[in-house]
């Protein structure tokens, strides 16, 4: 992600609302996700989908500065 | 391993599109359902490339299939006759969940209270609780104003910082317009809040066999 060119707020809800489905909702037929959360919350972090405004950007940098997030 | 990207019913073709690392999304029939999957080297690490790519594929599949069902990034099977199993067993309940989302598309809602200036912190806790309480309650006469514009509908639970309401709705395409007019109501009803609709997405939030 180029990070010289911030997404616009609308860009980056969108973008959010679509990993949070992708990633969170969705049929799962067996019952086993082979993702962590771990693994959940490094791509929010990848993608930058933090969004600032929804109080989401707030609670990751929390988790991160505890120390859950590498 | 096989990534699973939906489960159809009365799906016409396949999309021209390309799946996670290229690979072509493949049709598997099983059970009367129509799969949609692609066979991968390894277990998919979410990255965003891959992430945007299982999306792409669902969403180009929308307007190729009767019913369609989003799987959930990250559930993968060994073989042909893992997966078999997997759609034989919650068989009846998928076939509930398509007939649920069968002509649906769903609408994201995101609605976001005012900033509050951090030199003006609530003067008490109680006074913060207060503060909290009513926020929830909005969510909730929010959401309910919304959801009578809907089939179905559900909402992230519990809203945290400043996110009053964060959820989505199952409507028929042709009520769009009369669902975003209803969103426009509420924010001439709410001018400090700020709205955010997306969509309209594949039925991701109602395709889980244990959604309502």
């Amino acid at each position: 992600m180029n990070e010289s060119h911030p997404r616009p707020l609308e860009e980056q809800i969108t973008l959010l609302e679509l990993v949070d489905r992708v990633l969170n909702k969705g049929v799962v037929l067996t019952g086993d996700i082979t993702l962590s959360v771990a693994d959940v919350d490094l791509v929010y972090v990848g993608l930058r989908v933090l969004l600032a405004s929804a109080g989401t950007l707030d609670r990751m940098a929390l988790e991160s500065g505890n120390g859950s997030a590498p | 391993m096989i990534h699973i990207y939906a489960i159809a019913e009365g799906l016409d073709g396949l999309p021209e599109v390309e799946g996670i690392q290229g690979a072509p999304p493949e049709r598997f029939r099983c059970n009367g359902f129509d799969l949609v999957v692609s066979e991968q080297g390894a277990e998919v690490e979410p990255t965003e490339q891959a992430v945007l790519a299982h999306a792409r594929v669902v969403e180009a599949l929308l307007p190729l299939a009767e019913a369609l069902l989003p799987a959930r990034f990250g559930v993968a099977y060994e073989d042909e006759a893992a997966l078999e199993e997997a759609v034989q067993e919650r068989a009846a309940k998928l076939s509930e969940s398509l007939a649920r989302v069968r002509g649906h598309v769903e609408l994201g809602v995101r609605i976001i209270g005012e900033e509050r200036p951090e030199s003006e912190p609530p003067a008490t806790g109680r006074a913060y609780l207060e503060a909290r309480a009513a926020e929830t309650r909005l969510g909730s006469e929010l959401h309910e104003s919304l959801a009578a514009h809907a089939d179905a509908a559900t909402r992230a639970q519990p809203p945290d910082g400043r996110v009053v309401l964060a959820s989505a709705y199952l409507v028929d395409p042709n009520t769009i317009p009369s669902f975003l007019g209803a969103v426009e109501k509420l924010k001439e009803q709410h001018p400090r809040l700020t709205f955010a609709v997306t969509g309209p997405w594949p039925p991701y939030s109602f395709a889980g066999v244990d959604a309502q």
